[in-house]
């Protein structure tokens, strides 16, 4: 079907119809998703929203009842076979066992190209750790043992579900740190997170699901603009925010969390900030701000990303 | 390809020294006491230590399959998916492993019944009863694969421990079918264990061969590996 562009220049990632049912519940409708070599994309949507089945369609874990996928021009098999893919689920936990040297030197083993364990060890920021049990790691620690292992096969496709889930800040930091790294080489990312501040620091593009579809697909900033671009916040006095609706490049009106000033979504920010200067003298403690993605996010899936998670930062 | 995985799992196997200790020492040790005990009702040592040999090399090969079941748990084997390992692979490395812990309790349940129990027996015998009876363990490993693919990591012990009990006793391993009443004893000879202890005791009687019993366990191995094999395949689906 696509068989001829795919030859000529594969995506790294190629989703086109995608579906899958658990019995009544549809847990991804009908997506499609090309991603090329070298962009860093994060898949962002609520729980639920069916980010996590399609990774695991993705990587051949999951069958799809319909629909294609094809990793680099081959099938999800055969690219993580040929060491194409690394991955990194959630919830897997480490035999405790072993130690983290014998774990990615029988991974390596397995493939016919892979990156030196010690290269690995150092990208993943866990040299000192190589002779330790997984029984003896912390939480951040294990995740990055397990982003090693993705990245033993020296994967040109790198998929991270949730890597930072489990991780205190320095641990996150440490962990971007080493992906950073690996993304640096050209190599393609695609992260789901429920971190927004995550996506926008290390993503160039953004993929926002919801109920099982992708409800905004582009950079960082183009999707934030979407929602209107910026936000005036103001207090005017004697004026309730539904009357402000009627000035020009505004979008939307509603209390501000202070429960005293207004905040104004805006088309264009400059003409709604004169109109409502001239109509409202007595409008003060002005404030322009840019959208932001836990914005866009909120009013392109409606849903407060995993609620805890946002609320708690 | 598939070496770096055997490797890795011969190393975890061999580096758990308590279990390979309790392995052979539950069946030397049994032998030991039963051999005793049942010395005035006409049971040989010879006769007991194809049964312990039998019970030592089920179990430990058992337990090993059945461990998987807690990697399951654990997510590790949809980490495997993720390697080239076929799922032949994972499976064949995991039943070699179970085949390499089921040597040592058989030839520690021989070792004690020469040394202590006086037990003599011509080269090819001894070939029979020791290595006739771990080759006769496949279907136990398999057994073991597949209780470690249908139970959870929280109710496999229980499971095993059944099956392990049901196989032991009702199989004649610890206990000898002839003192068992008739109903009992055709009971007994449905079940694998009950002819892997067969193959000792044709060695062991002089009777020479070991019968039907190669026959009935390559019967059961086949069984146990399709089932095996439709299991993995199965779970893969698993979201």
């Amino acid at each position: 079907m696509l068989a001829g562009m795919e030859r000529s220049t594969p995506h790294a990632v190629a989703l086109s119809g995608l579906r899958k049912s658990y019995g009544e519940r549809t847990a991804v409708a009908g997506i499609d998703l090309l991603i090329a070599p070298g962009e860093v994309v994060a898949l962002l949507g609520p729980n639920g929203a069916g980010k996590s089945t399609t990774v695991d369609m993705m990587l051949g874990l999951t069958p799809p009842d319909s629909g294609g996928i094809t990793l680099f021009g081959a099938d999800p098999r055969r690219a993580l076979a040929d060491g194409v893919v690394g991955a990194m689920l959630q919830d897997v936990t480490l035999l405790e066992d072993a130690t983290v040297r014998e774990i990615l030197t029988m991974i390596a083993s397995m493939h016919r190209a892979p990156m030196p364990v010690a290269g690995a060890l150092r990208l993943a920021g866990i040299g000192e750790l190589a002779e330790r049990r997984a029984a003896r790691l912390s939480g951040g620690q294990t995740q990055r043992v397990r982003l090693a292992m993705a990245l033993v096969p020296d994967p040109g496709l790198l998929v991270l579900d949730e890597p930072t889930a489990v991780m205190d800040v320095t641990a996150r930091r440490a962990f971007w740190h080493a992906m950073g790294a690996f993304a640096a080489s050209g190599r393609t990312v695609l992260f789901t997170t429920h971190y927004l501040e995550e996506a926008e620091a290390h993503a160039g593009r953004v993929v926002l699901m919801r109920d099982g579809t992708i409800v905004a697909d582009g950079p960082v900033g183009a999707v934030m603009a979407r929602v209107g671009g910026r936000t005036v916040t103001a207090l005017v006095p004697g004026v309730r925010p539904p009357e402000l609706l009627a000035l020009p490049g505004v979008v939307g009106a509603e209390p501000a969390g202070d429960g005293h000033r207004v905040v104004l979504r805006c088309s264009d920010s400059d003409g709604a900030l004169r109109a409502l200067l001239a109509r409202h003298p007595g409008a003060r403690d002005v404030e322009i701000r840019s959208a932001s993605l836990e914005e866009a996010f909120v009013l392109l899936t409606g849903a407060n990303l995993a609620g805890e998670e946002v609320a708690a930062r | 390809m598939r070496g770096g995985y055997l490797r890795f799992e011969v190393r975890r196997a061999l580096r758990d020294s308590r279990f390979l200790v309790f392995a052979v020492a539950l069946p030397v040790g049994l032998f030991v006491l039963l051999s005793r005990l049942y010395q005035s009702q006409g049971a040989t040592p010879a006769y007991l230590m194809s049964g312990l040999a039998a019970f030592g090399a089920v179990k430990a090969a058992l337990d090993t399959g059945a461990r998987t079941a807690v990697e399951r748990g654990a997510g590790w084997q949809r980490q495997l998916r993720l390697t080239p390992l076929s799922g032949a692979g994972y499976l064949a490395a995991k039943g070699a492993v179970a085949m390499l812990v089921a040597l040592p309790p058989v030839a520690g349940v021989a070792l004690m019944a020469a040394l202590t129990a006086g037990v003599r027996l011509p080269a090819d015998a001894w070939a029979q009863a020791v290595l006739g009876t771990w080759l006769g363990t496949v279907p136990f490993a398999l057994l073991g694969l597949l209780v470690g693919q249908l139970c959870s990591a929280r109710n496999v012990q229980t499971y095993q421990g059944g099956v392990l009990l049901l196989l032991g006793f009702v199989g004649g391993l610890l206990i000898p079918v002839a003192s068992f009443p008739p109903v009992l004893a055709g009971a007994a000879r449905a079940l694998p264990s009950y002819w892997l202890a067969e193959i000792g005791h044709g060695a062991v009687s002089g009777s020479g061969g070991p019968g039907p019993a190669p026959v009935v366990l390559a019967a059961y191995t086949v069984a146990l590996g399709v089932a095996v094999v439709v299991r993995y395949r199965r779970d893969g689906a698993r979201a």
